[in-house]
């Protein structure tokens, strides 16, 4: 089965043509052997992929899950003795990622998702001696994520869930262009529309490759045109009943863009919507794109390591020596979400670290995160100490903080809750330090909001964008109401007190709230672009990206699993990259010199956060990147950004290197609502494209020859970026 | 550990503003080397910096006497020790000057120094606060508002009516008209390099667009004023209406303001006329004359079947007109015409959404509600009708129609003229305030020409100035009656409006933001002759333009400094802005610019990178036209060339 596409970016073609054939000869070799339990390759990449036969009965469990209560796990494929093993299964609701450290048995979990049931498999043997496989994925009545030990191979059938694989008169519709009428076709991970061929040669195809991940929400509704007609005239025409029948899905994505698809016939509608909603919820992290996208002209292993710990740690050793690496964390047994290795001062060794790690809510003990070179202060993070309602002390803890000050000098713990939820967290083991154990550390509390009002914040603002009744009136009481804003200046500003405190007083810096994942890897972040020109560059802002978000753990899987849209039940998601990202658009905005990249590149991390074709935002913590092999088996982000011609996007035309601090002001008015990414798909991009555009040929032509400049070759990056909304006209036209 | 505690408290206090100022008030800011070269020291009023770098840019020469600039012909009258309140900075003790142009106070302290420089053309009202027996620091004294959204305080000494003198010192020059006084306009002896007089003239204009042609001529019936003295001197009127017929139409018009030609389109000849209401009544006069006028314009189209025409008003004021002899076109009488109303609220309206703008902005910006706040002054509403609206259906209209109704304003003027290639007449009431806004803004739209400097210029001089906006009467030119229901910021709305599209368009203007900026300030300063008086007529009768100078000359003699390094010369592209609410955004470098928290975010390095990148365009333009002159054998040579800039630019040259 061949389809007619048209001209595609070269690297993509091969790939793309080898995804639709396989799926196309997934469901051929459906129909011809329906009831067998026949092995099928799903993948050309991945040789052992194999149906799990078993899997139906289990599907038809899904209802009554509760009464399940174990089942069978025969592993199979090379390497194995086909001895099968019993695991038992238990049913908990926690959501994952659980404080599995200590467990030493192999342990299924078994909880409930939106869609079907979501396995974790957890099996917990010594990392590297025993191959192990950490997983979980959607146990959809056709699909079955399935772990085999020794290979980490997934058994999935993909092509199970597409069941129309290709429609053809699809209308594509999205707010702002004229409608395209094509052929639609649903690969395991991508949604493709390309645009009838015509015999008008000169008309340039509008194709739609849309990553399923991207997806957030799907709206179907059918409109049965000839129903009415058919039954008036009382015929028995029941083909014609269907073919007039029409569908519409509105498929809301995570980039917040929204689009249309009018669908002839209503069977192909709910197929397409029901594909692209089981496609869209596949939770396992080894069945997403990343793990298949192969582009010919990037090697796997590129850009892994393009900014590791240990280069970050010879910048501050050449300044100072009361700094070590340690590599306490080697296997992720002190703290699952730390990376192996970490900085702390070069007089606690390894063993307080044990210790003072078991004092940390998930073993993060305070970890240096900066350092700054200009008066040799640094800022540390950790999570909140386990206190608890007895008043717990550790001494181990206790000397690593106050070995990171000289003397006499005094530090600042900056806890990112307030102080009455501080002292609530006493009651659930949690806490903070207490004056009279840390007596060189003062505390200061600026509450930042993450997690679940966070998220209905950015969902309201994301609402009110997209609001499109025409009496706008209340817009900005709207946008207020959304807090949005609100929360972009209270991190603005407690970054900034964090700054302020390393700037102007001197003085070390401990930040953390609770897990002190979230918030605190915004402020310490934050901080860093505030304080050191070097974060404002590219590759500084990719360093520190990796260095504060990657490897510091930012669970990105969790957070990210759904965007604005999502009807979905809310979990973990939590838009704090986010959050982070549109403070950096502030800086940018109103110090428009000082940062090396433009919006552009915070749009293309925004994006890539949520649905990527590069692994680099897989995963919840480096442990689970090792794990799944991220960084063997997927392309990272970094050395696709970094290539020449990619780069030159993400350049700022008007940067130039700025040694100061660069204080931002968090005045209400000079915070604006960060239009190229909330209204981007609302607004047309098309002038101010055009104009930065302009001001870049206009910087480079110094530089390069004039032959060299784009001249007035206008650089549409997003080629489906920019939808102009309002009318242009040459009015010299005809 | 009490001793230690004891420090923290210091600590604290020393670098933690309560959150309410939080971050970083002018206190912590200075003396830190790092923000030193960003923030400028102490000041709490900009126009001290601006005065400054005034110095040696404008190529004018000051008399430094007494250490405060003066400009030719500034005269010195008085000074004296005051204590000025500052708002953000607090009491500042310092030496007030007063000449006949300007109001300066310099600081007793010199480190940092605080200078306050105010043009007495600012000055709305000056009143006396607190009384001789008044308690309390800094209580008695006087309170200046300004029409620049600012207000000045100074305290002064309660021992023997010490501000009497000043008082009246200051209401004599700040209000000269109401003084016989005259303008310092007409004192001022600057020269400039170039002459802003020069800049606009209705014939070489006319000229530029084409007219006069077959279907429309030049009329000199207005020479002097007979006609309508709120009109210039020379009009386009259709071809085929003789000087009687206007002189009929002149009499059913509101004030005489008969409908004549603005602008016309260079392609399908539809064109932009203006007018003042027809003088319907409450009985619903007809007049055939006008009838009959209306026609010829839209004959003069040949391309449409009926004339449109907006009324910018809401239609219910538009039917309250009726009863003071006002009105609109009705169906009946006009049916070769469609009405539409713009719903665009008057100017008192106006006023008093800009007042509560003030008072959220100066002198502390409401932080808490910020965004509802600015909501409830509706000054952005009022922006966003400007440029478009939903409309509300005439009964004549069809739906067929409506899509092409979702653009009104003057998005919808604009789009008539060029896609649907229709003429149409704006009017108002007296069509010289909502009416110069929709042409001028319209023609903005339509014309590139007018996103030149000297473009804008023509377009400020010709819709605004010589059509008539009573800018006496709106800006209130030294007069003292401050509450005068004639006020209105209308002017500063188009300016507002021309902001909101250059941040849409980037590239489109030639002028920056401070270009604008400069227009506003000296609309109110009185130190040039250009918004002065209400109608060309007067002005001829004061004779202007021999005694004063124009406001362009300064500007044209310093062009660098107001032009966008970013602008790309384009041909006949229509402009259509995003109206819609979210795209607006408050003009904060120019409302909340005298607070020293959004200066500091705009540091002098912007407007110098500018000027580089202005250097640098200049140079590229150069290189490319070199390269052009080498590159022109090749390019006859060889077609396949195509990433030659030089090709690349004819190319651009013959699809425009």
């Amino acid at each position: 089965m061949k389809l007619l596409l048209h001209p595609a970016p070269r690297s993509r073609e091969a790939e793309r043509s080898l995804e639709i054939q396989g799926c196309s000869r997934a469901i051929e070799r459906k129909k011809e052997r329906k009831k067998s339990s026949a092995l099928f390759m799903a993948f050309p990449a991945h040789p052992q992929a194999l149906i799990q036969p078993q899997s139906r009965s289990y599907g038809a469990d899904r209802a009554g899950a509760e009464s399940c209560a174990a089942f069978k796990v025969e592993p199979r494929g090379p390497g194995e003795n086909g001895r099968p093993k019993e695991i038992a299964v238990q049913r908990q609701n926690a959501a994952f990622p659980t404080p599995y450290r200590k467990t030493r048995t192999i342990q299924h979990r078994v909880t409930g998702a939106g869609q079907g049931l979501c396995l974790v498999a957890v099996a917990h043997q010594p990392f590297g001696k025993d191959p192990v496989t950490i997983l979980w994925g959607s146990l959809c009545p056709v699909l079955l994520a399935r772990v085999q030990l020794g290979t980490a191979a997934i058994a999935m059938e993909f092509a199970e869930l597409i069941k129309t694989a290709k429609v053809e008169n699809v209308q594509l519709s999205c707010p702002g262009l004229p409608p395209i009428k094509g052929t639609l076709c649903i690969t395991s991970h991508h949604l493709l529309l390309s645009s009838q061929p015509g015999g008008n040669g000169e008309q340039s195809t509008v194709e739609l490759w849309l990553l399923i991940r991207n997806v957030d929400a799907i709206e179907k509704s059918v409109q049965n045109l000839g129903w009415y007609q058919t039954s008036r005239t009382n015929s028995s025409h029941r083909d014609t009943r269907t073919a007039s029948s029409l569908g519409t899905i509105t498929l809301k994505c995570k980039d917040l863009k929204v689009l249309q698809l009018e669908i002839p016939g209503m069977e192909e509608c709910l197929n397409i919507a029901s594909s692209t909603e089981a496609l869209s919820s596949v939770d396992s992290v080894m069945m997403m794109y990343p793990f298949f996208y192969r582009p010919q002209s990037m090697k796997l292993k590129d850009g892994w390591q393009l900014y590791p710990l240990q280069h970050y740690y010879q910048q501050i050793a050449s300044e100072t020596s009361a700094w070590r690496l340690s590599c306490v964390n080697g296997d992720f047994t002190i703290c699952s979400s730390y990376p192996p290795a970490v900085i702390v001062p070069a007089t606690v060794d390894d063993k307080v670290l044990k210790k003072a790690a078991r004092f940390r809510q998930g073993g993060r003990f305070p970890v240096l995160s900066y350092y700054h070179k200009k008066n040799g202060t640094v800022m540390l993070r950790s999570s909140q100490p386990l206190i608890g309602p007895n008043r717990k002390r550790c001494q181990e803890d206790e000397l690593l903080l106050s070995a990171v000050l000289d003397g006499g000098e005094r530090g600042f713990i900056i806890d990112t809750r307030s102080a009455q939820a501080a002292k609530q967290a006493r009651m659930m083991g949690g806490g903070t330090e207490p004056k009279s154990f840390y007596p060189h550390w003062k505390r200061l509390n600026r509450p930042l909001e993450r997690g679940r009002p966070l998220q209905e914040s950015f969902m309201k603002l994301v609402e009110a964008c997209n609001d499109t009744s025409l009496s706008m009136d209340r817009w900005l009481s709207k946008l207020e109401g959304s807090k949005w804003l609100a929360h972009v200046k209270a991190a603005l500003s407690t970054a900034c007190l964090a700054a302020q405190c390393m700037e102007r007083e001197e003085a070390c810096v401990l930040v953390h709230g609770a897990e002190g994942t979230d918030a605190t890897l915004l402020v310490t972040a934050l901080a860093q672009v505030i304080l050191d020109p070097d974060c404002r560059t590219l590759t500084g802002f990719q360093g520190l990206l990796e260095r504060e978000w990657i490897e510091a753990g930012h669970p990105f899987h969790c957070r990210c699993a759904h965007s604005a849209y999502s009807h979905a039940r809310l979990k973990q998601e939590a838009p704090i990259f986010l959050l982070f990202l549109d403070c950096v658009w502030q800086l940018g905005h109103q110090f428009p010199f000082s940062l090396q990249f433009n919006e552009h590149l915070l749009l293309v991390l925004f994006e890539h956060t949520y649905a990527s074709c590069y692994g680099t935002f897989l995963c919840n913590s480096e442990k689970e990147r090792c794990l799944c092999q991220v960084k063997e088996k997927t392309h990272s982000l970094w050395s696709w950004l970094n290539q020449p011609s990619e780069l030159k996007k993400h350049l700022n035309p008007l940067y130039t290197y700025n040694a100061l601090v660069i204080w931002p002001s968090v005045e209400p008015q000079s915070l604006q609502l960060w239009q190229g990414l909330f209204l981007r798909w609302i607004r047309s991009s098309q002038y101010l494209d055009e104009a930065w555009a302009e001001i870049q040929r206009l910087v480079t032509s110094c530089e390069d020859t004039p032959e060299g400049s784009a001249g007035r070759t206008l650089c549409h990056s997003q080629p489906d970026a920019a939808y102009p909304l309002t009318i242009t006209g040459t009015a010299n036209e005809g | 550990m009490t001793h230690s505690s004891g420090e923290w408290r210091c600590l604290h206090r020393l670098f933690l503003p309560p959150p309410e100022k939080f971050p970083f008030p002018m206190t912590l800011t200075c003396g830190i080397p790092s923000m030193a070269s960003s923030s400028p020291k102490y000041n709490s009023n900009s126009l001290e910096s601006s005065s400054i770098k005034r110095i040696p840019k404008d190529g004018t020469k000051w008399e430094q006497n007494e250490e405060i600039p003066r400009l030719p012909g500034e005269t010195s009258i008085t000074d004296k020790e005051v204590i000025y309140v500052c708002p953000f900075n607090g009491a500042v003790k310092g030496r007030l000057y007063v000449t006949n142009y300007r109001l300066y106070l310099r600081s007793v302290e010199l480190d940092p120094v605080v200078i306050l420089d105010v043009p007495l053309g600012v000055i709305a009202r000056i009143e006396k606060m607190g009384g001789a027996s008044s308690r309390g620091e800094n209580s008695y004294g006087l309170d200046i508002t300004c029409k620049d959204m600012r207000n000045l305080r100074f305290a002064l000494k309660q021992e023997g009516h010490s501000r009497r003198d000043i008082f009246e010192i200051l209401t004599k020059h700040a209000f000269p008209q109401s003084h016989n006084l005259p303008f310092f306009a007409f004192v001022n002896e600057e020269k400039f390099a170039e002459n802003g007089w020069m800049v606009y003239n209705p014939m070489p204009e006319y000229r530029r667009q084409g007219l006069p042609n077959e279907q429309w001529r030049v009329t000199f019936i207005n020479e002097h004023y007979g006609l309508c003295d709120t009109y210039p001197s020379l009009l386009v009127v259709p071809y085929n209406a003789t000087d009687d017929d206007l002189k009929k139409v002149a009499a059913f018009r509101s004030r005489n303001r008969i409908p004549v030609l603005s602008w016309i389109h260079p392609e399908n000849q539809a064109v932009v006329m203006r007018s003042s209401q027809p003088l319907v009544g409450m009985s619903g006069k007809r007049n055939k004359d006008d009838e009959r006028y209306l026609d010829i314009i839209r004959d003069a189209n040949g391309q449409i079947s009926k004339l449109t025409i907006y009324d910018a008003r809401p239609s219910v004021n538009a039917v309250a007109n009726k009863a003071t002899g006002g009105g609109y076109e009705g169906d009946d009488a006009y049916p070769n015409a469609e009405l539409f109303f713009l719903d665009i609220h008057n100017i008192h309206v106006m006023r008093e959404s800009l007042k509560k703008l003030k008072d959220i902005v100066y002198p502390n910006v409401e932080e808490s509600h910020w965004l509802s706040s600015l909501e409830s002054t509706h000054w952005l509403e009022h922006i966003k009708m400007l440029f478009s609206k939903r409309i509300h259906l005439n009964k004549r209209q069809h739906l067929s129609t409506l899509h092409k109704l979702v653009l009104t304003g003057a998005i919808q003027v604009a789009d008539k003229v060029s896609s649907g290639k229709s003429s149409v007449l704006v009017h108002c009431s007296d069509g010289w305030d909502r009416t110069a806004q929709l042409t001028s803004l319209a023609m903005l739209m339509l014309d590139s020409y007018y996103r030149t400097i000297v473009g804008f210029e023509v377009l400020v001089q010709k819709e605004w100035i010589s059509f008539g906006h009573k800018f006496a009467s709106r800006i209130g030119h030294g007069d003292k009656n401050h509450a005068d229901a004639d006020r209105s910021p209308i002017f500063l709305q188009f300016i507002d409006c021309v902001w909101q599209m250059s941040k849409q368009f980037p590239t489109a203007f030639e002028f920056n933001e401070q270009f604008l900026i400069t227009i506003l300030d000296h609309l109110y300063s009185c130190r040039f002759g250009t918004f002065l008086y209400n109608c060309e007529s007067v002005r001829e009768k004061e004779k202007v333009t021999e005694r004063t100078l124009s406001l362009w000359s300064l500007i044209n003699s310093e062009k660098a400094k107001h032009t966008n390094p970013f602008y790309t010369k384009e041909l006949n592209r229509a402009l259509y802005p995003v109206a819609s609410m979210r795209h607006l955004e408050l003009w904060v470098n120019y409302y909340i610019r005298w607070n020293p928290r959004i200066r500091q975010q705009q540091p002098n390095p912007v407007e110098q990178r500018y000027m580089e990148l202005l250097a640098l365009r200049d140079d590229y333009m150069r290189r490319l036209e070199e390269l052009q002159i080498t590159n022109n054998s090749k390019i006859s040579n060889s077609s396949t060339s195509s990433a030659s800039p030089s090709q690349m630019m004819s190319h651009v040259q013959t699809h425009f």
